[in-house]
Order: structure tokens, then sequence, then C-alpha cells
């Protein structure tokens, strides 16, 4: 479970997230959703514990990701929009070092499962530089989840794959989901977002201006229209905030 | 089209220069931009500004060359070059142009003689830079800056368009079926025939040297002389004279009569280099991905990554899913170091040394060759000191990219320090061990009489005790300063000019005095062993280990804090500032 209380970080004078408190239980995802600099990756970053806060608790089932950091990441997974590989370690030995980091006993069943459900079991040999970008992108998740994260969060999952290796990421993400791990995915999106994720989260300027579940959001900012489209939500609660005014139609370009 | 590409070029410099002032605004650029200022002041405008024969004809001269034998001497280095460029290379023509350049050149109605030209303009201004450093060092041997400068012009610009014609004529050669090996074996071929008939000429046209000729040097210069004036080798390397005579002109009248040749080589390059019909497209995009690459890993501080092509490794040990993480980070860091430094290797490796010490020794002892094999196994060994932490990099300054993943780990900040520093410790101490010992086999049954085998044997055994906890000391330096100034080692902007020449010295020499007082405790401890133990039980060689264990146990005592310190400071330390850069 993800508890997050006030959650404010500073880059100097600049607010990149502001008094942001959110909660996702087991089992559900969560959709981050917001314009450019609204603060998505700042706060997964955060999170993650890749960055400190500047005010504000981050609870990652139950251990306080600041006073108790090594139990807090043993259970979280962070997957970046870019993969992120060491380029002189092949497929498998990625593996087993990320199973010593995390200490995960009989790992190689697990990993092997991992690949194949992947479709990386031919590569498990090759370095990051013989991969395309999707089979990095997958080599990165089968990192992530080798230790079976209860908390798992996703920066823009989608970018660089092909339709089947979409398909397959929304079908991986539900997955856990349904396993019980407490999801929250940034990105721009929309129509996945309204896919998979149970709630969303609209940031913007680094402050949430609206969440809730799908419904939730729906009923909110369907308007007279009574539209249920998250994209027309999207442009609804962002112009919203913007003008402080009634709802209007976003600028066509 | 050609003023559109120049317009790119200079307002590229212009902006390049530009940015470079401004960020003369942070500290950290402003200090080294000083210190690099100095530093270039110091070695090289200095000698210039103050050289005795400055505004007179003090001719360009190596000591113990004539001018004959230099001009022979410089046109073989250049022959010898334009041969490598020949065989060696193995890739298509690529032009290398930047990512950008390709996205908005090679769609646009620019010629490919467009293009080229562009390459040519660009390759200047490396060339002139080239041409400002050669001059500095060339020039303290006497002559005339402006003549240097403009001979190192000359062959840098010839050169640079050889190598490019030659690129094209090698991709000609390749679209005719001609592999890399295929050309390589020819021009190795027809260099055969050439040694022969050359070696031939000598044979019948050169008065053999006699016995006593051949210990005289100035028999031997006259000898070579004659060998690269005249004959085939003559005729060979006449173009390469024409070429470096205005470079080693002794006045601007030498010069201006020997630019004329120098200038129709280059006249002629450049027709060749602009006539080659060679679609050079497809290898450059590729080129220029690697070029982007490169670049990448060189401007987020992984030097090394830039250099590599990373090849498949095996694991240096087997790694249990459990123990402590460091463990991980050390297997890690050995994979990236290459499967050379496994520890099979390196056991095989130091019984076959000392086996070799052991076996050597006695002939060198005879020959009288042993003080000296001695002393390069000494310069070695100090080497590995001076410059092994700047060589192995297998730590956070290679990590340093990837930080943010490594702050996702569950690992408590003091095993990732620790896990950081233990590959280039571990290697540097492996290499150390083996020169030592095998300098001291090789001390001990040389049957060197002035130094006792109880002297090698304390020695070797008290440095073998020092050398893991030194290496540690030295290491933490350096990977205390990425974690403490991390702008000085990962930044967005390129790290090159004066002020990236400048931040490495003072980084050098702030790791050197950081390391000098870490030593003192050590060197305490060290002190106060040795003369306890000599002046009460009288043992002088004897007493070398304890001293130096007791030192080790002070410095590892430093080096354990070091750690734990570091640690907390890796565990505070906020990514934030630099993934805003």
């Amino acid at each position: 479970m993800i508890q997050v209380d006030g959650l404010t970080k500073l880059y100097g004078e600049f607010v990149a997230v502001n008094e942001l408190s959110l909660m996702v239980r087991p089992g559900e995802v969560m959709g981050l959703v917001g314009p450019n600099g609204a603060g998505k990756t700042s706060t997964l970053r955060c999170l993650a514990g890749i960055i400190p806060p500047t005010r504000g608790t981050i609870q990652i089932c139950g251990h306080d990701l600041a006073r108790a950091p090594i139990e807090a990441k043993q259970k979280l997974a962070f997957f970046t929009d870019e993969p992120r590989l060491f380029d002189y370690l092949t497929v498998w030995q990625h593996l087993v070092f990320t199973a010593r980091v995390y200490g995960v006993q009989g790992f190689a069943p697990v990993a092997e499962q991992l690949l194949q459900e992947l479709e990386l079991a031919d590569k498990r040999n090759a370095l990051p530089s013989e991969l395309s970008r999707g089979m990095k992108q997958k080599l990165v998740i089968a990192c992530g989840l080798v230790h079976a994260p209860q908390v798992i969060f996703f920066d823009e999952p989608l970018t660089g794959l092909d339709p089947l290796g979409i398909r397959r990421m929304k079908d991986s993400i539900l997955k856990r989901a349904r396993e019980g791990s407490a999801v929250i995915i940034s990105s721009h999106l929309l129509h996945l977002v309204e896919e998979i994720c149970s709630h969303i989260l609209i940031l913007k300027n680094g402050r949430k201006i609206a969440d809730g579940t799908m419904e939730e959001i729906t009923r909110r900012f369907s308007g007279t229209g009574g539209t249920s489209d998250l994209e027309e939500i999207f442009f609804r609660a962002t112009i919203e905030e913007q003008a402080g005014a009634a709802p209007s139609s976003p600028p066509v370009l | 089209m050609i003023s559109a590409l120049l317009y790119l070029q200079v307002t590229s410099t212009r902006n390049r220069l530009v940015t470079r002032i401004k960020r003369l605004r942070q500290p950290k650029y402003l200090f080294g931009g000083i210190v690099g200022m100095l530093y270039f002041y110091w070695y090289f405008f200095r000698p210039i500004l103050s050289a005795p024969g400055r505004g007179r004809s003090v001719a360009f001269q190596v000591p113990g060359l004539s001018p004959d034998l230099m001009e022979g001497i410089v046109a073989l280095v250049l022959l010898v070059v334009v041969l490598f460029s020949w065989i060696f290379p193995s890739q298509r023509t690529a032009l290398t142009f930047t990512e950008a350049e390709i996205a908005f050149l090679f769609p646009a109605p620019v010629s490919r003689k467009g293009l080229i030209h562009f390459k040519l303009l660009r390759s200047q201004l490396a060339i002139f830079f080239t041409t400002l450093l050669l001059t500095f060092f060339s020039h303290r041997l006497g002559g005339f800056a402006w003549i240097h400068a403009a001979g190192w012009w000359m062959i840098l610009s010839t050169l640079n368009l050889h190598f490019l014609g030659g690129s094209f004529a090698r991709t000609a050669l390749m679209d005719r079926g001609i592999t890399p090996w295929g050309r390589r074996l020819r021009i190795v071929g027809l260099l055969s025939v050439f040694l022969v008939l050359t070696g031939a000429w000598i044979w019948r046209q050169l008065p053999t040297l006699e016995p006593g000729q051949l210990k005289d040097p100035e028999a031997l210069k006259d000898y070579f002389l004659l060998a690269v004036d005249s004959g085939p080798l003559g005729v060979l390397l006449y173009p390469f004279r024409l070429l470096a005579r205005p470079f080693l002109a002794a006045d601007s009248s030498v010069f201006l009569a020997s630019l004329g040749p120098a200038l129709v080589i280059l006249a002629v390059h450049y027709v060749w280099v602009v006539r080659s019909n060679v679609a050079f497209e497809e290898a450059s995009v590729e080129a220029s991905k690697k070029l982007a690459d490169k670049v990448a890993a060189i401007r987020s501080g992984n030097w090394q990554a830039a250099q590599k092509n990373f090849k498949k490794k095996r694991d240096p040990f087997v790694l249990a899913p459990a123990g402590p993480q460091a463990v991980a980070l050390l297997w890690k860091n050995l994979i990236s170091a290459g499967q050379s430094f496994s520890p099979r290797l390196w056991i095989m490796l130091s019984i076959l040394v000392l086996s070799v010490g052991v076996a050597v020794a006695p002939t060198l002892g005879r020959s009288g060759a042993g003080p000296v094999v001695v002393s390069i196994v000494g310069i070695l060994f100090s080497w590995t000191f001076l410059l092994g932490p700047q060589i192995l990099r297998q730590d956070f300054r290679q990590d340093l990219q990837l930080m943010d993943v490594l702050k996702t780990y569950p690992i408590r900040g003091w095993q990732v320090v620790l896990g950081e520093l233990l590959t280039p410790a571990l290697i540097l101490t492996a290499l150390q061990c083996l020169l030592l010992w095998f300098g001291a086999s090789l001390l001990i049954f040389t049957g060197l009489k002035n130094i006792p085998g109880a002297a090698v044997i304390g020695v070797a055994l008290g440095a073998t005790f020092l050398s893991p906890v030194t290496n540690l000391l030295m290491l933490l330096i350096p990977n205390s300063a990425v974690l403490i100034f991390p702008g000085w080692f990962h930044s967005k902007d390129a790290v090159q000019g004066i002020e990236a020449t400048g931040q490495r010295l003072i980084m050098m020499l702030g790791q050197a005095l950081a390391f000098l007082l870490a030593l003192i405790p050590g060197s305490l401890a060290f002190s106060a062993v040795f003369f306890g133990l000599k002046f009460a039980v009288g043992a002088l060689w004897s007493a070398v280990p304890p001293a130096a264990l007791a030192a080790a146990l002070v410095l590892a005592g430093e080096a354990a804090m070091g750690v734990l310190l570091l640690g907390r400071v890796y565990e505070k330390f906020d990514l934030s500032d630099e993934l805003r850069g």
C-alpha cells in the first residue's frame, strides 16, 4: 500500500510538487496524469526514493521511506520511461545482480519464468546494446519484478513499445494488480490510463486538482454533456483550474 | 548553399563559445578556468614569450639531429602514418556528422560535394586547435612560431584530406568486392615487394657498413641519409619531404620557397577528395549514432563507456542470491573491468610470475641486468599507485550516470560505497602484489650482495600489508569527490576546454593533498612500532612487517570510517540538483 501525506518537492524556489496526499491500496491502479511540468516525474521519483522530498511523508507497505528506506525499497519497483541498464551486463547477469541486491532466495526459476513471459529467453546472453528498445524495456521489467514487489511505479510505461508489446504491458500491469500490488502509472496516454486504471489523480503545477475513482472523476467533470471520455475530462479539469472559471473546450491547434 | 553551411559552422562555434563564457559565472567553471589558464600560460605561452630566440631566427633543431636527418625522419613518420591509414581501418567511409546535422542536411537540397565541403570546413576548427597545441610543443626547440604553425597546418590539413580520400578509396574497393583483409594483404604484399627492391638496391648501390661503423652514430646517420635520399625509398619519400619542408624551414625565405610544392600536394588531395564519387551517407548515419552515444557517455562523465565496445564477459565468480549486497556491486564491476580479472586467472598469473622470477633471477644476476629489471618493476609498482586509481574507474565514477537506478536499491549507503570501491582496490592490490613479489624474488635470487634477503622479505611483506588499505584510501578520495562535488564530474555541458583542464588539475591536487593527510596517522603508527621494536629488541628489517601491519590497521580504521561517512553522504545524496543539471 502507498500512503503519501503532504508531499512537497522544491527545486530551489520552484515548487515541483505541492502538498500532495494520496493513497493506493493493494490491487488498485492509480493513473497520474497532468500536463507537461505538472510534477508527475518528480512525484514518482520521490515515491521511489530516488530524490528526497522537501516535506511530507511517504509510506510504502507501512514503512516510512525516509526512516526505513531499506525496508520500503525492498517492497517497491520503479520503471522509468527510458530503460536504464548496465552496458556490460548480459540479460541473465542483470537478473543475477538484481536478485542479490534484493536478496531473492531461489530466484532462478522466477527469473526463468519472467524471461519466458517477457519473451527474452533466447536473449539471456545478450548485452543491452544487442537489444531493441522494447526488449530493453522488458529486461528492466524482468529485473523489477524478480523480487515480487508489492508496490510498482511506472513512468510512461508504453514509450517505445510496439502494439504487441503495449498489449502485453497492459496485461502485465493488470496481472500484478490482480495479484495484490499497488500500482501508480504516470502517462500522457489517457486512453491507457482510462483502460487500466481504477483511480485517477490529476496534477497541475505540482498540485492535485482532482482524484478519485474513474466514476467519481467522470461525475465531477462530465458537465451538462455527460461525457465519460477521460481526454475531455482532462481538458476540462486542467482548463478549469487554469481559468478558475467554468469549463470550456480545449484550444484547437 | 555553402554560405548556409558556413553560417551553421560560424554560429555553432560562436554559440558554443558564448555558452562557455556564460558558464564561467558558476564558481566551479571560473576556478577551473583560472587554474587552466595559469597552467596553459605556464607550460605553453610562457616558454614562447620568454624564449631566448624570440624575434630572432633561431633554427628549429632537435638536439643531435641535423636538418637533413630531421627531414628524412619526419618524411618517414608521415609515410608510416599514411600506410597505417590504408592498412588498419575496416569500416566504410563515414563522414562523421552530428545527429542534428544528419537530420537537417541529408534531406535538404545540399549536394554531396557541399556536404564534403562542410565536413572539411568543420575539420578546420579541430586542425586549428591541434596546430596551436603542436606549435606550443615544437616551438620550444627553436624556430619561428608562425612557421611552425603554418607547417603544422599544412601537414595536418593534407593528412586530413588524405584520410578522407583514403576512406573513399577503401569504400570503393569494398564496393568492388575487395574485403578489408583482401585490401590489407594486397597492401602488405606491395609493401613487401617494395622493401625487397629497396633492400636489393641498398645491397648493390650503397657501400657495405664495416663492423666498426655500426658503433659509430655519425656513420649510421650518414648511411640512413643515403638510404632515404636516393633509390626507391628516396622516390617514395619525396612527396612526404615536400610536405615536411615548410614546417622545418629555418626562416621565412626558405619557408616561402618550400610552400609552393606543399600547396600543390594539398591541392591534389583536395581535388581527389572532392571528385571521389562514393556513397557515404548510410555509413555516416551509423557513425553519427555512435558519435552521439559517445558524446552522451562523455557528457555524463562516463569516459570509459565512450571508449568501449562492450563484449560479453564471464561471471568472475558465482554470485549467490543471499549475502552482503556490496559483493553484488563488486561482482558487477568486476564484469565491467573485464573477464581478465577472474580469481583463477590471478592465481595462475601469480604462480607463473613467481616461477619466472625465480627461474630467470640467477641468469639476470650473472648478466648484471638484475638491478635494471628490478628498477623497472619498481617503477611499474609506483605507477600503479599514481595512475591506477585514475585508470581503474569501476566505481562511482562509472556508476554516476546510473545513480538513480542505484538509489532505488534497498542497500545501506556504506554497503554501496564499499561495493563500489572494492573492484578497483582489488585489482590494484593484486597487480601490486604480483609486481612486489616478482621484484622481491628477483632481488633475492639474483644474489645481490648489498641487499640482505631479510630486508627484501621484510619490506615486501610490509608493503603487502599496506597495499590493500592504501588502495582503498586512495580510491575513497576521488569517490568522495564524486558524491560531494558531483557537478565537477557530472555535467550536462561538454567536459571540454581550458576550464575542464583546470577542474581536473584542482581535483588532482585536492586528491593528492587529502591522501597525504590521510597517511599521517598511519605513518605515526608505523614509526612508533618500528622504532619501538628497533630500540627494544634491536630488530631492523624484521620490524618492518609488524610496523606495516600497525600502519595498515590504522589506515584500515580510517578507510572504514571513510566508508561509513561516505555511506551517509550517499544516503543523503540529492539527485534533484543533478537531474535538473
